[in-house]
């Protein structure tokens, strides 16, 4: 000890000083300055790879938006041209000379394949994202009311059996010829009963940690139903709902899909009912493209949404934050 | 236990009536009526009153309203002996105003409208249409009372009618001394076989008990399943019927008919259900058949369409287990590393690309590899169809076990129970195949009633893409043609596998794990 005193060069009163003592700096507990949102994008940052799938992620939507607005895309353009139908590519463009358009050949009408499908994408993904946003929405709230209280709790599980088991194409289909197959309807169709599994997966966590010890702490202590909600399970729950939006969306994308190829899709030109239209050009040799191009970018679109969607909630994760 | 598995058992059987009685508001009073006349070429053709009068009988071949004519109600009245026939043909034909009618007519349209309206109905008559003097076409006059069937008295019918249980009483026509009889030896086997049979007069079927070499051998027809007859899907047809009943080409043998008459015919004469006068209007039954029980089923070449779905469906899932199950179990084991990884990419991939997606990527595959068969073909006896179908199902459930395997046992892999084992000595294959396995098995278990049971629906998309002739696109073809019939009773079907498979999950788990008790004691 002496040795380091004589190093620094001062007498050992020196290194001390007199501090008052300070009732309200006693309270105080020093921590490291933490900001939730902020240590999820340094982790989510962290993965290169998240960075690549992310720029992927923004170049798909910047398509599907802004591309179908600046180009005029007209399916029946070329109606009249039958030289002009289920080209290849290079054929296409031998045709018509080198332009963006004809990079995936030409579809049934004449048609530039390229454009339908970002058209296409705009309305799958516009479809994925309101469905969700919906649904996400009103599921996790009555989840955590359905969670929390036990009248709520016995009366739910009883709606839950009964809709669940309500066959969904009929439920869709019954829709759609009160309301017509507008857009507006396949949203109302796909979140009218939509959100009653997100409620009850939601339900399930909420029951998991409502009465951990934590929690019947904050209650004896006299904390309102509420805050405990928001401060204590919410927090708590942003991982397992960052996940399940990454399942969501992807999952409203293959619906639309799904229901387009049994005959029950939109009257729009989504990327589903490109696939169903399109179905006898998969077996067709030199249609190929027309049919595989919208099945590609819809799985395109899928696995991007659902890793980048898996990462955020792994990062979101406090547990990774260290 | 058992007072617990009653309670779920009645839970469940009020759900299926719930959901039964809402299928049935959504489909008969939600959706237009008009809608059923979309693809009908009558429709077309029938102009006029004659048109309003077929609406409404077409409306009561799909079960929405119950549809009374007046000249039927005369028929009606005069086979009951209050008229006689003269009566009958003097007040059956109404004018063309009510103004018009003669004295007779009038009397009984009254009796027939008070009739009707005091049990509910409305009854409507619809003046002729003319031009100058002539009738338009399809313009005659139409007298008749229709009624909305109530959703009560929908369900109560539909659910009261659900077991059929046959009697000699069921027949209305007369048909000789009604009773049963037993015997020893089959009439259809030639009569000197040994084969126990209970043959009924007066009943709906004429073989009530029979056996024959067919799976479960002993066949019974005293109590049906009736869930609804089809309409446009399977005209006539019971969906069950509809459902179990064998497809494909005719296979025919040696038949002796009644009478004598020898044939090679499908003709399954052990089938014969009752059909009033069929024998005077048809020269072909009046040959074959001694009596008017001359509707028969016949043997046909394929499986059903539950039986196609069942055994692709079955076959997918034994493979998902096979597969599935051990692949989840080298992945939790082999934590981060390639295996895993791979294994997650697949899990990725399974469930981010849309499966109609996928399946067509594995048809494609399937196809133009391997050489398989892309469609489904009954008339072949080539088993190698059956191939991508079952591929196209399994894979998929694969993904989904390997997911919740690895998550479950990556849990447990933390668990005190795991670190005392290690502390013991234990090796690693021991721990993981006699501690983690077993606890991260309980939850899969509780699926496997769930996915055997599940098999019998079928797959929507896979049958589609495939062409194979199973149950699974019955409730979108009954749905696209408004086969109310149909939907009803599929999603009876459906409702009843669901509530089933999941008590059944609970009984199985509380099985496996003897700390899972369902009495209401311990829980």
């Amino acid at each position: 000890m002496d040795h380091d005193l004589k190093n620094l060069g001062k007498s050992e009163k020196e290194l001390f000083s007199f501090h008052a003592h300070s009732d309200l700096e006693s309270e105080k507990i020093t921590a490291p300055r933490y900001s939730y949102w902020q240590s999820v994008f340094r982790v989510f940052f962290r993965n290169k790879l998240n960075i690549v799938i992310l720029s992927i992620l923004a170049l798909l939507i910047a398509f599907a938006y802004i591309y179908p607005m600046v180009t005029e895309y007209d399916r029946f353009g070329q109606l009249f041209d039958t030289s002009a139908k289920h080209l290849y590519p290079w054929k296409a463009i031998e045709k018509f000379g080198f332009s963006i358009h004809w990079l995936l050949g030409t579809g049934a009408s004449g048609n530039s394949t390229f454009d339908a499908i970002w058209t296409g994408s705009r309305i799958s993904i516009s479809l994925a994202f309101i469905c969700a946003a919906i649904n996400m929405t009103v599921g996790v709230i009555m989840g955590a009311i359905w969670g929390f209280s036990k009248k709520v709790d016995i009366i739910m599980m009883e709606i839950y059996n009964i809709i669940a088991n309500v066959p969904y194409i009929l439920l869709i289909s019954v829709m759609v010829m009160l309301i017509g197959a507008g857009f507006w309807t396949f949203v109302m169709a796909l979140t009218i009963t939509g959100w009653l599994s997100i409620a009850y997966f939601i339900r399930t966590q909420v029951v998991i940690i409502r009465d951990r010890e934590y929690n019947l702490a904050s209650r004896c202590l006299g904390t309102s139903t509420i805050k405990i909600a928001m401060k204590n399970i919410l927090p708590f729950m942003t991982s397992v709902i960052v996940t399940l939006l990454a399942t969501e969306i992807p999952s409203y994308i293959s619906y639309e899909v799904f229901l387009a190829y049994i005959g029950m899709g939109m009257s729009d030109m989504s990327l589903g009912r490109m696939i169903f239209e399109a179905e006898s050009a998969m077996v067709t040799p030199g249609w190929e493209f027309e049919f595989w191009s919208p099945v590609a970018i819809s799985a395109i679109i899928s696995v991007v949404l659902y890793v980048v969607g898996q990462n955020l909630g792994d990062a979101s994760d406090p547990r990774t934050h260290m | 236990m058992g007072k617990y598995l009653v309670k779920r058992l009645l839970h469940g059987a009020v759900s299926i009536i719930i959901v039964v009685g809402l299928v049935m508001v959504m489909i008969y009073s939600l959706m237009e009526r008009d809608r059923i006349f979309a693809a009908d070429p009558m429709y077309t053709k029938v102009a006029s009153n004659q048109k309003t009068v077929y609406m409404y009988s077409k409306w009561e071949e799909y079960g929405y309203l119950d549809y009374v004519n007046y000249t039927d109600y005369m028929a009606e009245i005069t086979r009951n002996g209050e008229i006689t026939e003269e009566t009958r043909s003097a007040a059956v034909s109404i004018a063309r105003t009510p103004e018009k009618d003669s004295e007779t007519v009038a009397k009984y349209v009254a009796q027939f409208t008070e009739y009707y309206e005091s049990q509910g109905y409305t009854v409507e008559r619809l003046n002729a249409k003319t031009s100058g003097r002539k009738l338009v076409n399809g313009g005659q006059q139409q007298l008749f009372a229709h009624k909305d069937h109530p959703l009560i008295r929908r369900m109560w019918n539909y659910f009261t009618g659900l077991l059929d249980i046959d009697n000699i009483h069921k027949v209305e026509e007369d048909i000789g001394e009604r009773g049963l009889t037993f015997t020893w030896k089959d009439p259809v086997y030639g009569g000197d076989k040994f084969a126990p049979a209970i043959i009924g007069n007066g009943t709906h079927h004429k073989y009530l008990l029979y056996v024959n070499d067919q799976f479960p051998f002993i066949h019974q027809n005293f109590a049906t399943i009736n869930l609804g007859t089809s309409y446009s899907v399977n005209r006539g047809v019971d969906v069950f019927t509809t459902m179990t009943s064998s497809q494909g080409s005719y296979v025919k043998s040696p038949i002796t008919f009644p009478t004598g008459f020898q044939e090679d015919s499908a003709d399954d004469l052990h089938t014969a259900t009752y059909q009033a006068g069929s024998r005077e209007a048809n020269p072909v039954s009046a040959d074959r058949f001694v009596d008017d029980y001359t509707n028969v089923l016949t043997v046909k070449a394929g499986l059903s369409k539950v039986g196609y779905s069942f055994v692709i469906g079955i076959i997918a899932t034994c493979m998902a287990y096979l597969l599935g199950l051990p692949l989840g179990v080298m992945m939790a084991r082999k934590k981060d590393k390639l295996i895993d990884k791979l294994g997650t990419v697949y899990i990725v991939f399974i469930i981010a690309v849309p499966s109609l997606a996928y399946i067509f990527l594995f048809k494609a595959i399937g196809g133009s590899v391997f050489g398989l068969p892309t469609t489904f073909d009954m008339e072949s006896t080539s088993k190698l169809m059956f191939v991508l179908p079952i591929v196209s199902l399994a894979l998929p459930s694969v993904a989904n076990l390997m997911k919740w395997l690895r998550r479950y046992m990556v849990d447990q892999m933390n668990s005190d129970y795991v670190k005392f084992a290690r502390s013991g000595g234990l090796s690693e294959g021991e721990i993981f195949t006699g501690h983690i396995l077993k606890n991260a098995a309980i939850p899969i278990v509780h699926g496997i009633p769930g996915a055997v049971l599940g098999a019998m629906t079928g797959a929507i998309i896979t049958e589609r893409v495939y062409v194979v002739p199973g149950a699974g696109n019955l409730l979108t073809e009954a749905i696209n043609k408004y086969d109310n019939g149909v939907i009803v009773g599929v999603t009876l079907f459906y409702a009843l596998l669901t509530v089933v498979s999941i008590i059944l999950g609970d009984i199985l788990m509380a099985t496996v794990d003897p700390r899972i008790s369902f009495s209401t004691k311990d829980r």
